[in-house]
């Protein structure tokens, strides 16, 4: 077949014109855009809420985490993995933080903390995969959720603002179930450096930019499954190529600021540059892992409790100094805690209730929940005494102005 | 020209003509594409023979693993695995084969990131390739007893008084009837009681009379005392059986959100034929639907379509395991569906970031590494450039507003080949290129 004997129609069958779409497609991009510059006016200090989750993968050990450091149970149990109380960083004189969490420590005392004692939820069988789904869906019964809290909140933010970016996980590839929504799929930066465009694509930028450009003057109306699905996807490439151009250049303003060099460091110095520079998103996710720790742990958990300090301490204080820190939550948390008993290869085992840290300026800054007494444990665990659902619900309705998840209420101590 | 053979008659439209753009649509949708020879050779050949010889190609051994890669598995290696397939997939497989056995990858979503047994992973892909394009009931008792399949879903501990409803669920609300498939939560409870006592031992089925709840169950308005096989029998009898899987094979071979009346039609072949998958498709490959104008490039590329098919047009050599690693970074890990769900596909394949991976990649295959211009596209000088990426790329053609883009990205090249990178790069990551 000769090149000359092309249908000279549209791109693509069915009928449909290339400029037609460009047409629709920009419109929607355009409503977008000028919501996207909305958000960015409001997140200037004073703007609009933002909440960033932190995960900590494999059940964090949250009793070498929060300390309590006057209970001979603790140091009863933990023959070789107890903290000893002068190496505590103490904040009263029942617990305090590990001896590697100085800095949060100091936030602490500086009112920019809040910790929330023996949270969990009900129906436990202290397995990785399926305590995550919970934390993830809000769902402690039904087997497997969809959707996940995160995601509802993303929802209802693209619904106020099609074709912008509610939320962003930093890090690792693959999606996480808390932040899929029915609606919204917020996407993953794959790394700390953020979105950004190949180098190669420079030798092709001119163009696209005139593509682009064509489909934006042209007029006409589009109809028809193709239509759709070219409409969606032209809006999703612009809202992409625009997010990679903006982060670059607040990142590239913004590269000054000293955090730890270390995976989570960098992850939050990208989050804080993004908040900083009101890129406009709402919720950030962001994962620390290897914290299943059944062996020797001490070294490796103590290099987990490092990375932590150095990362939240640089990020909190950051957006400090930016005075930024009244608009973000920040809410860390694990799928469980660990066996108050350390095991023989001085390890833990699975456990349950386990302390949730929440940085920011408009906490209740200080402690709540019930403190655990390490000498009234059930099935050797630190019982849950705090439904993590009624922590969210607070993060969910109170602090970011939205509709819950969970249709279901539970009581929690109010921490915002 | 096509024959025409599902039972009630679609409704009248022009017979399409069976041209580059329909030989193309055929070779993308059976398959994963091919190249401009491909396209050629079909068109030649006509509808009916391109078909025959993408549904039939059996000149390649279907199994997934040779000697090889066995030693590689067998040490928990999933990289081999995924290489293979992909090999598979890239052209060494029989196509219709391996598009089905995806499917079902996806329909019966399980993943490696929780089994982390990559042997169980490699039975079930195995009987996805022996039995996915045969009876479907066969299809289904078989992954139900699967072992991947049963760790999956926790249904190994599943034993009287201590139900596990989470195999149950997902039997009813992904395998066999939809989400809206008309069954309730106490249809899930009593066929989990059905389900009891089934296990796994040493990487292999186990039924566990002990644990079995022997007692009457009601499932879907029907006492019996059934068990987990004759639980599986009653939810293939439910009406809303064949009418998923036949939104099933149609999201995955003609279009997305397939209307009602389409879904109910295919169901109803699916039933005639004694739900043999091949046949059904191939009744469905024949029905005017398939080359309508609806369907040409309506669904949105996967990524493992998406790479595939460019490696297929363009003769590149890339290595299985970079496909692999390529479909990963925009979403789609072989082995390693998100959920229990699989891939949701369709327009969830695709965020801003999942775009700038596309892009990404596409960009760097087109202008770095991966496009070999002169094999894919043949020699041309800047001036015909579009045409000859066209001819392979898009074989549908394209409008002038595009060509006149696509003509300067030509013009401004500092050579005649990398006028032919340039163009490949601005048609891969134009939106359209990513509709199939």
């Amino acid at each position: 077949m000769s090149s000359t004997s092309f249908p000279r129609r549209s791109f693509l069958v069915g009928g449909v014109r290339l400029s037609a779409i460009g047409a629709a497609a920009s419109s929607l991009a355009n409503g977008a855009f000028a919501h996207a510059s909305r958000i960015a006016r409001n997140t200037e200090p004073g703007g609009e809420r933002i909440l960033v989750v932190i995960q900590l993968t494999g059940g964090n050990d949250g009793l070498n985490t929060v300390i309590p450091h006057s209970q001979d149970a603790y140091y009863r149990a933990r023959p070789t993995l107890g903290q000893k109380p002068n190496a505590v960083h103490q904040l009263d004189e029942h617990v305090g933080l590990h001896p590697k969490l100085g800095g949060l420590a100091e936030l602490y005392r500086d009112g920019q903390m809040a910790i929330v004692h023996g949270v969990g939820h009900p129906n436990s069988n202290r397995s990785h995969f399926r305590s995550m789904e919970i934390w993830h869906t809000a769902e402690p019964f039904r087997p497997v959720g969809r959707v996940g809290w995160l995601g509802n909140l993303a929802d209802q933010l693209l619904a106020e603002a099609p074709g912008t970016l509610p939320a962003l996980s930093v890090g690792g590839r693959e999606s996480v179930l808390s932040m899929r929504g029915t609606t919204a799929t917020p996407p993953t930066v794959p790394d700390d450096r953020g979105f950004r465009l190949a180098r190669t694509s420079e030798q092709i930028s001119a163009e696209r930019a005139r593509l682009s450009a064509t489909e934006r003057d042209l007029q006409g109306s589009s109809k028809g499954r193709t239509a759709d699905q070219l409409a969606f996807l032209r809006m999703t490439a612009r809202t992409a190529y625009d997010a990679a151009e903006r982060m670059s250049k607040i990142t590239s303003a913004d590269a000054k600021i000293a955090y730890p060099d270390t995976p989570l460091g960098k992850e939050l110095r990208l989050v804080g540059q993004l908040i900083r520079g009101g890129f406009g998103t709402r919720i950030y996710h962001v994962s620390l892992g290897g914290f299943d720790t059944h062996a020797s742990q001490a070294s490796v958990h103590g290099a987990r409790m490092e990375q932590l300090n150095g990362a939240l301490t640089a990020f909190q204080r950051n957006l400090m100094e930016a005075g930024c820190s009244e608009q973000v939550t920040t809410f860390v948390f694990s799928e469980f805690g660990r066996r108050v008993e350390e095991n023989g290869s001085r390890g833990t085992d699975h456990g349950r209730g386990n302390p949730v840290l929440l940085l920011g300026g408009s906490l209740r800054a200080g402690q709540h929940g019930t403190r655990p007494d390490l000498t009234d444990l059930v099935q050797g665990d630190i019982p849950s005494t705090t439904d993590f659902r009624g922590l969210y619900r607070q993060l969910e309705a109170d602090w970011m102005g939205l509709e819950p998840f969970a249709s279901e209420k539970v009581d929690a101590p109010k921490i915002v | 020209m096509p024959r025409f053979s599902l039972p009630s008659v679609a409704p009248r439209q022009d017979a399409p003509v069976w041209d580059r753009a329909a030989a193309a649509h055929v070779l993308r949708r059976v398959g994963f594409g091919g190249d401009e020879t491909a396209v050629t050779r079909a068109v030649e050949a006509g509808f009916e023979s391109t078909l025959a010889e993408l549904e039939n190609r059996r000149d390649h051994a279907p199994s997934l693993v040779g000697p090889a890669v066995e030693k590689l598995v067998s040490l928990g290696n999933l990289v081999p695995l995924q290489s293979r397939w992909m090999s598979l997939i890239l052209g060494d497989g029989a196509p219709l084969l391996e598009r089905v056995t995806l499917m079902w990858h996806g329909h019966f979503a399980t993943s490696n990131a929780k089994l982390g047994d990559v042997r169980m992973m490699h039975v079930q892909n195995e009987l996805f390739r022996s039995k996915g394009l045969g009876d479907f009931r066969e299809l289904f008792h078989a992954v139900a007893k699967d072992p991947a399949m049963l760790v999956w879903l926790d249904g190994n501990q599943n034993r009287v008084g201590a139900p596990n409803e989470n195999f149950a669920r997902e039997v009813m609300e992904l395998f066999g009837l939809g989400i809206q498939g008309g069954y309730t939560e106490k249809d899930i409870q009593e066929a989990a009681r059905a389900f009891s006592g089934w296990s796994v031992a040493g990487r292999a089925f186990e039924f566990r009379a002990e644990h079995h709840d022997k007692g009457e169950k009601k499932l879907f308005g029907r006492g019996g005392v059934y068990s987990g096989e004759q639980a599986i029998d009653r939810v293939l009898e439910h009406p809303s059986c064949p009418r998923w899987i036949a939104w099933r094979l149609l999201d995955t071979f003609v279009k997305p959100d397939p209307e009602e009346a389409l879904v109910q039609r295919v169901a109803d072949v699916l039933v005639e034929e004694k739900w043999h998958i091949g046949r059904t498709l191939g009744r469905l490959f024949r029905d005017p639907v398939f080359l309508s104008r609806e369907a040409r490039r309506a669904r949105i590329a996967g990524p493992v379509e998406l790479v595939v098919g460019l490696v297929l047009a363009t003769r590149a050599e890339i290595p299985p395991v970079d496909a692999v690693r390529a479909a990963g970074v925009m979403g789609q890990t072989l082995f390693m569906p998100p959920t229990v769900k699989g891939w949701d596909g369709g327009r969830a394949w695709i965020d801003p970031g999942t775009w700038l991976a596309r892009h990404n990649w596409l960009t760097d295959f087109a202008l770095a590494k991966g496009l070999d211009a002169a094999a894919a596209f043949g020699p041309a000088k800047r001036t015909g450039a579009v045409d000859a990426v066209c001819r392979v790329l898009v074989p549908e053609g394209i409008d002038d507003s595009m060509r006149a883009a696509l003509q300067s990205a030509a013009d401004s090249a500092h050579s005649d080949g990398h006028a032919l990178h340039k163009v490949a790069a601005l048609v891969i990551t134009s939106p359209e290129y990513h509709l199939v």
